[in-house]
């Protein structure tokens, strides 16, 4: 146990991994897989596992993830790190080839596959191409591929040795923004799983539901609002496919109210589906979206801050909605 | 400098060593060693006339094109000592000095002036100052977007990636590295389809050669014979990873041989090169003959990104970026070719030819320096952006409702 960050938590989990497996392979570009924390030595998968079995690649997405998938159909375990200037350069081969080849063989294909895929959006004048944080919905759409969405170190970790080890393709969103966070992290390989939503708090007047990049101001508005009295069931929703219908329902019909939170635009957020789900299995509950407007997110900090999505926004609006 | 190597016409490839057997050092060493002697020759790796129009042009056109890169290089440089002593500045930049040379070379070969279907288009990449100055983008206009002001040239918007201006030609600057390419063949088709005689150019990187966009561009542009350049300023590196990490090929322009277009090298260091091979693929475009891949061989003074290692005051960054994480450029490498700085070049070069002399030429980068102190200055005057402006331009019409309050 030591407090790790973020970056090198999910290399701890993949260096566990690649010394286990030989066969593995990891896959980059302009971002080296290195990282270092103090008191622990420096990961640096490229120097420990050589040129071979980690590759830098020239900016090539799609090659990033076809090659990915590649390896996976070949019977290799394989992970590739797509940096969030390219997360979507690669869609096609994730959505219309990762995404359908257990169905289109009858289940035959070989997919240990992890991408995961850097995204940004928390950053004032990074301006539309450099603030993606809208793949969540985008990945989250697609049949086969299992998205995750971490927001922790923790998590992150055990995340992706359940990524690693499942042997369907998993899409590992990485919120840019939470690269620094740190945490306590235990040292041994461990796993969570690919499919339940981590209750963080638990109230019984508001469910609110975030997740990723968005849950530090989450989990800000959840501690200012207990300050005032409100009993806050807080959801990290972790997993966008599968989605843990069953912890969310479970929340709803106890509180009848539900938040929730979104970096993404308003327009098919994850928390359109939050609320979609719940509508259809609680009666007699009130919802409502907080996200960032469906415009791209401009350069200057005075717009860029004001549309995105904050702990004050997510105040006022559990108000409205308890009120 | 020596008029032969300058006049140097193209020449058939010449043998040269196989660049994957050279290691990257060796093949760097070999590089800069030739560029801190002499220029180096410009090359056709399809064989083709290279003509030296820039002897020919008029002095004040000359004497601009000089401007033109003084103009940048202060841009550039107050800019890097802005973002290093102003701890109030939020504006970035990926840094264009050292590579001023390609940018008004290449732009000094096209229409920058007239109407919007008689102007010629340029597309920039995610290092665009340069471009957009050379293009005839206002400087000052340009200092305020780049600090996001409600007055800047694309309201505070985009910033630094996303400067664009339509007034000049300048279609514009793109965070991304790869569709921009294939973008600025459409609009060598559009130029094509409606029998316009405009050329489409993009400005790359040498991390351009492997997206699959580079083919799709060339590809096309080749096969429809469209009027389109791609300027491919190798700058040896890609964010942080030397191109012999993502090209097997030691100069890049032998890629067009594949598609059967020109693919000329050309020293990116020294302007009047830079112009003549421009000005042949323009004339090639115009007159409906299609596409040229120019390879200019330069170098960027500062980091990948804003200015890590620049001193305040100082020309470049050296030493290490904490960015690079795991790499970063030798400062030997940096020093030798700013041996080869391209104001020098193009100062001497037309002192030489009687155009200038040495008080003249240092009255005009003195001013250029004023105008990049007073664009800066105006920049800090200008209002900041109402935060809800940021509903506004998702189309023509209205505005989109803010939904962050739930």
């Amino acid at each position: 146990m030591a407090r790790k960050s973020f970056m090198y938590s999910v290399l701890e989990a993949v260096q566990y991994e690649m010394r286990q497996d030989k066969n593995m392979v990891w896959i980059f570009e302009l971002t080296p897989p290195v990282s270092s924390n103090p008191g622990k030595p420096v990961i640096n998968l490229e120097k420990e596992f050589g040129r071979n079995r980690v590759v830098n690649t020239g900016i090539d997405e799609m090659w990033m993830a076809a090659a990915t998938l590649g390896c996976g159909l070949a019977g290799s375990k394989a992970v590739t790190y797509i940096p969030y200037q390219g997360n979507c350069m690669c869609f096609q081969i994730i959505q219309n080839h990762a995404g359908k080849l257990r169905g289109m063989t009858g289940g035959v294909a070989s997919m240990p596959i992890v991408f995961i895929l850097e995204m940004t959006g928390q950053t004032p004048g990074f301006a539309g191409q450099h603030s993606d944080y809208e793949i969540d919905t985008y990945y989250a759409h697609i049949p086969g591929l299992k998205t995750v969405v971490p927001s922790t170190p923790a998590d992150a970790k055990g995340m992706m040795v359940s990524a690693i080890r499942d042997p369907d393709p998993v899409a590992f969103l990485y919120a840019g923004g939470l690269r620094e966070l740190v945490e306590e992290v235990p040292d041994e390989q461990y796993t969570v799983p690919l499919d339940k939503a981590a209750v963080r708090t638990t109230g019984s007047d508001i469910t609110i539901v975030g997740s990723g990049g968005g849950m530090p101001e989450v989990l800000e508005a959840t501690a200012q609002l207990q300050k005032q009295g409100m009993k806050v069931e807080t959801i990290d929703l972790r997993c966008l496919k599968p989605m843990d219908t069953e912890t969310l329902v479970k929340s709803v019909q106890k509180t009848k109210r539900l938040l929730t939170v979104d970096q993404s635009y308003y327009t098919l957020c994850p928390g359109a589906e939050v609320i979609a789900r719940c509508a259809e299995n609680v009666n007699g509950a009130r919802f409502k979206r907080v996200a960032f407007p469906d415009a791209a997110p401009p350069a200057s900090p005075e717009m860029f801050l004001w549309m995105r999505p904050n702990a004050g926004h997510i105040v006022a609006a559990a108000k409205k909605l308890v009120g | 400098m020596s008029d032969t190597n300058r006049d140097a016409v193209a020449q058939e490839p010449s043998p040269q060593d196989s660049f994957l057997s050279t290691s990257r050092r060796t093949f760097f060493k070999s590089v800069a060693g030739a560029g801190a002697a002499v220029s180096l020759l410009t090359k056709g790796a399809w064989a083709q006339e290279i003509g030296y129009w820039a002897k020919d042009l008029p002095n004040e056109k000359l004497i601009q094109m000089y401007t033109d890169i003084c103009r940048i290089r202060w841009h550039e440089r107050t800019m890097a000592d802005k973002m290093i002593t102003d701890t109030k500045y939020r504006g970035y930049n990926h840094f264009y000095a050292g590579q001023e040379a390609v940018a008004v070379g290449v732009c000094a070969a096209l229409n920058n002036k007239g109407s919007f279907d008689q102007v010629d288009l340029v597309y920039s990449s995610h290092r665009p100052t340069g471009h957009a100055i050379a293009k005839g983008v206002d400087m000052k206009k340009m200092a305020a977007e780049n600090d996001f002001r409600a007055t800047g040239l694309n309201g505070g918007y985009g910033g630094e990636m996303h400067l664009s201006d339509k007034s000049c030609g300048f279609i514009g600057a793109d965070g991304m590295i790869g569709p921009g390419h294939v973008i600025a063949s459409g609009s060598a088709f559009a130029f094509k389809a409606r029998g316009s005689k405009q050329v489409a150019v993009v400005f790359a990187g040498d991390g351009t050669y492997a997206t699959p966009h580079f083919h799709a561009a060339l590809n096309n542009a080749a096969m429809l014979k469209l009027p389109f350049i791609y300027v491919l300023e190798n700058n040896l590196y890609h964010q942080y990873a030397h191109y012999s990490y993502s090209c097997p090929m030691k100069d890049i322009a032998d890629a067009a041989g594949t598609y059967r277009i020109p693919g000329v090298v050309v020293d990116g260091q020294d302007v009047f090169q830079v112009y003549n091979v421009a000005k042949t693929a323009v004339d090639r475009a115009r007159a409906g003959e299609g596409p040229t891949l120019i390879e200019a061989k330069t170098y960027r003074y500062y980091n990948h990104w804003g200015a890590p290692g620049a001193k305040a005051g100082e020309l470049g960054a050296f030493g290490y970026d904490p960015l690079a994480i795991s790499s970063f450029r030798p400062e030997r490498e940096v020093r030798a070719w700013m041996q080869r700085d391209p104001v020098d070049i193009s100062r001497n070069v037309l002192i030489g030819w009687g155009v200038l002399d040495r008080a003249r030429a240092e009255q005009i980068e003195a001013a250029a320096k004023q105008e990049a102190i007073e664009a800066f200055a105006w920049a800090d005057r200008q209002p900041m952006c109402k935060p809800e402006d940021g509903l506004k331009n998702v189309f023509v019409a209205g505005t989109v409702p803010a939904r962050q309050f739930g």
